[in-house]
């Protein structure tokens, strides 16, 4: 099953595409690459999740863990596109106001 | 005639996960009426109507649950997962013969959520009775999940036949 997510880097930001289910099958790979672009320290995070129609808690924690992680580090990270079901856990565990979604 | 009831036995892994969600999913959709997919849509998975969305997210955190906390030690065993999909409600029970969990160790939310209090596990019950009408747990053997989601009363049924 290929990877729901991809990673793309122009040199001064660093975006996250993630799609499909992120869910507790798929969010340990996630949070693998997550550790990767926080160490890279990016200035920028987009963090794009207008083709995630499927979210689990364990795929909540993941994206938690990365805006953590870059606003840890002192960078900017944008979280944006969540619809729908993803959209909907968002607000049920009030992340949407934290995330600025 | 009687309310029929779907019966599904999987694997208490999670490499069998996707399969228990997507019945669950078809039989929210039967009470819901929110039926036919978009034949356009590319998505691989079409969870958009309120009542699907809840009972979906719902059992999906309880079936992590039971594959991680009743047989993840105790190296596997089944699921057994009964769904009722009524004129107004879906019912599902969701059976295993593993360890039991003690719901009284979930460990409630932070009140207020900022940055800093942003949770990284701990959610899945949370999701679970948040999203439900009725979320029960009696320790087994077999230890016995029971969700219940009824349509808002301003919800048109589906006209199930």
């Amino acid at each position: 099953m290929a990877a729901p997510f991809e990673v793309t880097n122009n040199g001064t930001e660093t975006k996250l595409v993630v799609r499909g289910s992120l869910d507790i099958n798929t969010a340990p790979a996630l949070a693998e690459e997550i550790d990767k672009i926080i160490a890279a320290k990016p200035a920028k995070v987009l963090c794009d999740l207008s083709g995630l129609d499927l979210i689990d808690s364990s795929g909540v924690a993941a994206l938690v863990k990365l805006y953590k992680g870059v606003r840890g580090a002192g960078s900017a990270i944008t979280i944006s596109g969540a619809r729908d079901q993803p959209l909907a856990i968002f607000k049920l565990l009030r992340m949407d106001k934290v995330f600025n979604l | 005639m009687a309310t029929p009831t779907i019966q599904l036995t999987v694997p208490g892994t999670l490499r069998y996960r996707n399969i228990a969600v997507r019945v669950v999913a078809e039989a929210a959709r039967l009470v819901s009426g929110s039926g036919q997919r978009d034949p356009n849509d590319l998505l691989d998975n079409d969870v958009r109507d309120p009542f699907d969305t809840a009972v979906v997210s719902a059992f999906m955190e309880i079936f992590n649950n039971v594959a991680i906390h009743a047989y993840r030690r105790s190296g596997g065993g089944l699921i057994d997962i009964s769904i009722t999909p009524g004129e107004r409600e879906l019912t599902i029970e969701i059976k295993d013969h593993g360890e039991a969990f003690d719901i009284g160790d979930v460990v409630p939310l932070p009140t207020e959520l900022d940055e800093a209090t942003l949770p990284e596990g701990g959610m899945g019950i949370h999701i679970a009775k948040t999203m439900l009408d009725e979320v029960t747990y009696e320790p087994g053997p077999p230890n016995l999940w029971r969700l219940t989601k009824r349509l808002p009363a301003n919800q048109v049924a589906s006209g199930r036949s």
